[in-house]
């Protein structure tokens, strides 16, 4: 964290969400700080995708409120999401678009204007290494392929607050790099990151602060050091995990 | 992080004209990569179009040549045809807007893709209206042309052209907006139940078409003035003032005979009604679309599991006869079908129109009883039943292999020999046509009082169809997949799926031809008496040629998926 820590970006206050009798989250009341990067930890359906669907407001909680940048999702969603980017665990990408296009289709979808839009991508396309097939349509791409192609997108507009499901599945190690930087760089700069992954090292390397959600709720959450000494144990991201959402089961 | 986020200013700013260029765009990529890799697709599919065409305009052009010998029955019939047309247009084109809507609305990732961007819900939906709009009716629009042009032929002003197009433009967005609601109402209030209401809703609409059908049509033996009085009696409810089909019918019928005036006044009701419709249905959905996105994604049927153990032990108990690997496989198919709305709604509804079609039959025997036509009805009825399933088997069951193509290594590793999974596809895709096309053909002999000859000629040739078809698309599934893709529509399009397409169309009018001609052959033979033997020969010969056709195209495709590199 930087600069202007103290202005929270999103607040999730004691939002619950049901699947029919299924209680998917349980009353999850969380703030994540301008300039932070989040890490969302969790099993398997814990609940982390669905929380991530009610920040980006595609899910509405039951009970319980969610704002972004000061915004209520549900009743001003349209603000929030002009200064919010979110990146899906299952890449959405329009098949006959190549990829040029379909970054194109985003920066104007995001008022970007075209010279700042160019200025972006050049750098976002060397960065990421997307250069080479970008002139393809999208159908024939690989998943990691796909994959750059939403992060550029998500970062061609500057979002104050970056949402990312699972980003680093099916890239290779240059680009989780590449990515991690990218995210670094972007809270640096005072945007904020909320990502959910499975993947404990790169929480670990990158995140200033980490929430660990079990069967709906959140079991644990603060820094790598808070969370070392909830957990009573000096050890990695991965020991503390499995620590609490065992103990979580036993409960 | 900038400090002057240029997105502010996006907000509330319609983007509709963008997403609107998008898809314009990805259309244009679509035409420009079928015309690159696929040319002779193109052209076949051009071709069989114009086929169709033409050999509408022929029809038509011949009946309405018959009406103009008689002005006085055109004067009558016209405007009737047109005011059933356009209820069967209303009803179909309502659902099937209903389907597809609810698809691309609730079912696609791009909608949530699109309301996690800073685009109002409004435009959203207007796309999708628009979108589903143009998916469900510019069959309608194509197929009015040659009606249009061969109406045209008698009609008493050029401004003819115009007006029916103008008409058919003005209508297709009434039962869009319709569809766009009920597919809406369906994710909002019955978020559980899409499958089961939709279901529901559709048979309730066939069987009330039937049974209207059925009582229109107990007429007995009575004049043809008479029959067309009470006919028009009974169905005077169809032509109220406030129903969309009554104005289109008597608009274009006023175009016919150069009333222009009272033509643009139903043309301006129509359109007035058309934009207001629409402009309800798109607000209104829009104004509460991401709930209804919510509960159609956070909805979980409290039914569902009973649902899924009954088609589960239904799906394992139909076949019994297979050995336990193929049986599992032809179940989880038969599952697959059954919790799948858009393929037995789309079976649900071919078969509906047949079966009401089927039930009004006994008033043509009264018409047509005399020379030939005794055989010619059967004929007919089994070259719509051979088509129907036709266009089943190319869209469903041809696509069965191919979407098998992400779980290969599972059938790779399954303890029999990999070729023989092939055998649970033909399986699933027999019991399922045989199932709907025996009953169709066997309701038909029944209604007809086909002889007992005639009516084994006819279950005899639809089975061995049926292994042809199913057989055809299996094997050339087989042998032209698509591994990569999991769009089922996208595979039956692909070049696998339109050389299954022509190979079954031919393979098809082949064996009807030759029914057609045992048929023509036995035109002159007192009503009860069985076929020569000659066209008995032919019909025989047929069935075997057909079936072996099936099962020889099935051979070749599991020899080559013996050989396929799991």
């Amino acid at each position: 964290m930087t600069q202007a820590e103290n202005e929270t970006t999103i607040v999730l206050a004691n939002a619950r969400k049901c699947y029919g009798r299924n209680v998917a989250v349980k009353g999850l009341s969380l703030e994540i700080k301008q300039g932070e990067l989040f890490a969302f930890l969790g099993p398997n359906g814990a609940g982390k995708t669905t929380t991530i669907k009610m920040i980006v407001g595609l899910l509405q909680p039951n009970a319980g409120d969610v704002y972004v940048c000061g915004h209520h999702i549900g009743s001003n969603g349209l603000a929030a999401k002009a200064r919010m980017a979110y990146v899906p665990d299952q890449p959405f990408l329009y098949e006959k678009l190549t990829g040029r296009e379909f970054l194109y289709f985003v920066a104007e979808m995001f008022g970007v204007s075209v010279e700042t839009r160019d200025h972006r991508l050049e750098s976002l396309l060397s960065r990421l290494d997307i250069t080479e097939f970008l002139d393809q349509l999208t159908e024939s791409y690989s998943h990691g392929m796909k994959q750059k192609i939403v992060i550029a997108a998500a970062l061609l507009h500057d979002p104050s607050v970056l949402v990312i499901d699972e980003p680093m599945v099916g890239l290779d190690p240059r680009t989780i790099r590449a990515v991690k930087n990218l995210f670094v760089e972007q809270t640096q700069r005072g945007g904020t990151v909320f990502m959910s992954t499975h993947t404990l090292d790169i929480a670990e390397a990158v995140a200033d602060r980490i929430g660990i959600i079990n069967k709906g709720e959140l079991i644990a959450v603060g820094t790598l050091e808070e969370l070392r000494s909830q957990a009573a144990r000096e050890h990695s991201l991965e020991e503390i995990f499995l620590q609490l959402t065992e103990a979580n089961e036993y409960e | 992080m900038s400090t002057n986020n240029p997105v502010s200013s996006t907000t509330g700013r319609p983007l509709v004209g963008l997403l609107f260029r998008t898809k314009l765009r990805s259309l244009r990529n679509r035409v420009y990569q079928a015309v690159d890799e696929a040319p002779l697709r193109v052209a076949v599919t051009v071709l069989l179009i114009s086929v169709i065409w033409y050999g509408l305009f022929q029809l038509f052009h011949l009946v309405f040549q018959q009406l103009k010998r008689s002005p006085l029955e055109a004067t009558v019939a016209i405007p009737l045809v047109f005011n059933f047309f356009f209820v069967a247009m209303l009803v179909m084109l309502t659902f099937s807007n209903a389907i597809i809507a609810y698809g691309s609305l609730f079912g696609k990732k791009e909608s949530s893709y699109l309301l996690s961007s800073p685009l109002s819900p409004l435009d959203v939906v207007t796309l999708k209206y628009v979108e589903s709009l143009v998916i469900a009716s510019w069959g309608l629009v194509l197929l009015g042309f040659p009606l249009m042009m061969s109406m045209a032929e008698i009609a008493d002003s050029q401004l003819f052209y115009v007006l029916f197009l103008a008409f058919f433009l003005a209508f297709i967005p009434i039962p869009a907006a319709m569809g766009l609601l009920l597919a809406w109402g369906c994710a909002l209030f019955v978020p559980r139940r899409v499958t089961r209401s939709l279901a529901i809703l559709i048979g309730l609409t066939v069987s009330v078409l039937v049974v209207l059908g059925v009582r229109s049509m107990q007429v007995g033996d009575a004049a043809v003035e008479l029959w067309l009085r009470s006919f028009q009696a009974k169905m005077s409810f169809l032509q109220a003032a406030f129903l969309p089909n009554k104005w289109v019918a008597a608009g274009i019928d006023n175009a016919l005979h150069d009333r222009m005036s009272l033509s643009l006044l139903y043309l301006g009701v129509t359109a007035a009604n058309a934009l207001f419709l629409s402009w309800f249905a798109v607000r209104k959905v829009a104004g509460r679309f991401t709930p209804a996105l919510d509960r159609a994604a956070s909805g979980q049927s409290s039914g569902r599991r009973i649902a899924s153990q009954a088609s589960g032990g239904l799906a394992g108990s139909i076949f019994f006869y297979l050995p336990l690997p193929l049986r599992l496989v032809a179940a989880k198919d038969l599952r697959t079908f059954m919790r799948d709305p858009m393929q037995w709604s789309q079976l649900a509804i071919l078969f509906g129109l047949l079966a009401l079609y089927l039930t009004n039959m006994p008033t043509l025997r009264v018409q047509l009883s005399g020379w030939g036509w005794y055989l010619v009805i059967p004929f007919l009825n089994l070259c719509a039943v051979s088509l129907i399933l036709a266009t089943f088997t190319c869209r469903f069951v041809f696509p069965l292999v191919s979407l098998e193509g992400q779980k290969l290594w599972l059938v790779g590793l399954l303890p029999i020999p990999r070729g023989k999974v092939l055998y649970a596809k033909f399986a699933f895709a027999m019991t399922v046509t045989v199932g709907v096309a025996v009953g169709a053909m066997t309701m038909a002999i029944v209604i007809l009082d086909l002889t007992a000859v005639w009516a084994a000629v006819h279950l005899i040739v639809i089975l061995a169809i049926c292994v042809a078809l199913c057989g055809t698309s299996v094997g050339i599934g087989a042998r032209l997949p698509m591994f990569g893709e999991i769009n089922a529509a996208r595979i039956a399009n692909g070049l696998g799926g339109t050389t299954n397409l022509l190979t079954s169309l031919g393979l098809t009018s082949v064996l009807l031809a030759a029914i057609g001609l045992a048929t023509w052959r036995c035109r002159f033979l007192p009503i009860d008496a069985p076929p020569d033997l000659g066209s008995l020969l032919i019909c025989v010969s047929s069935a075997i040629l057909g079936a072996s056709a099936g099962i020889v195209a099935l051979r070749l495709g599991i020899r080559h998926f013996n050989r396929i590199d799991v």
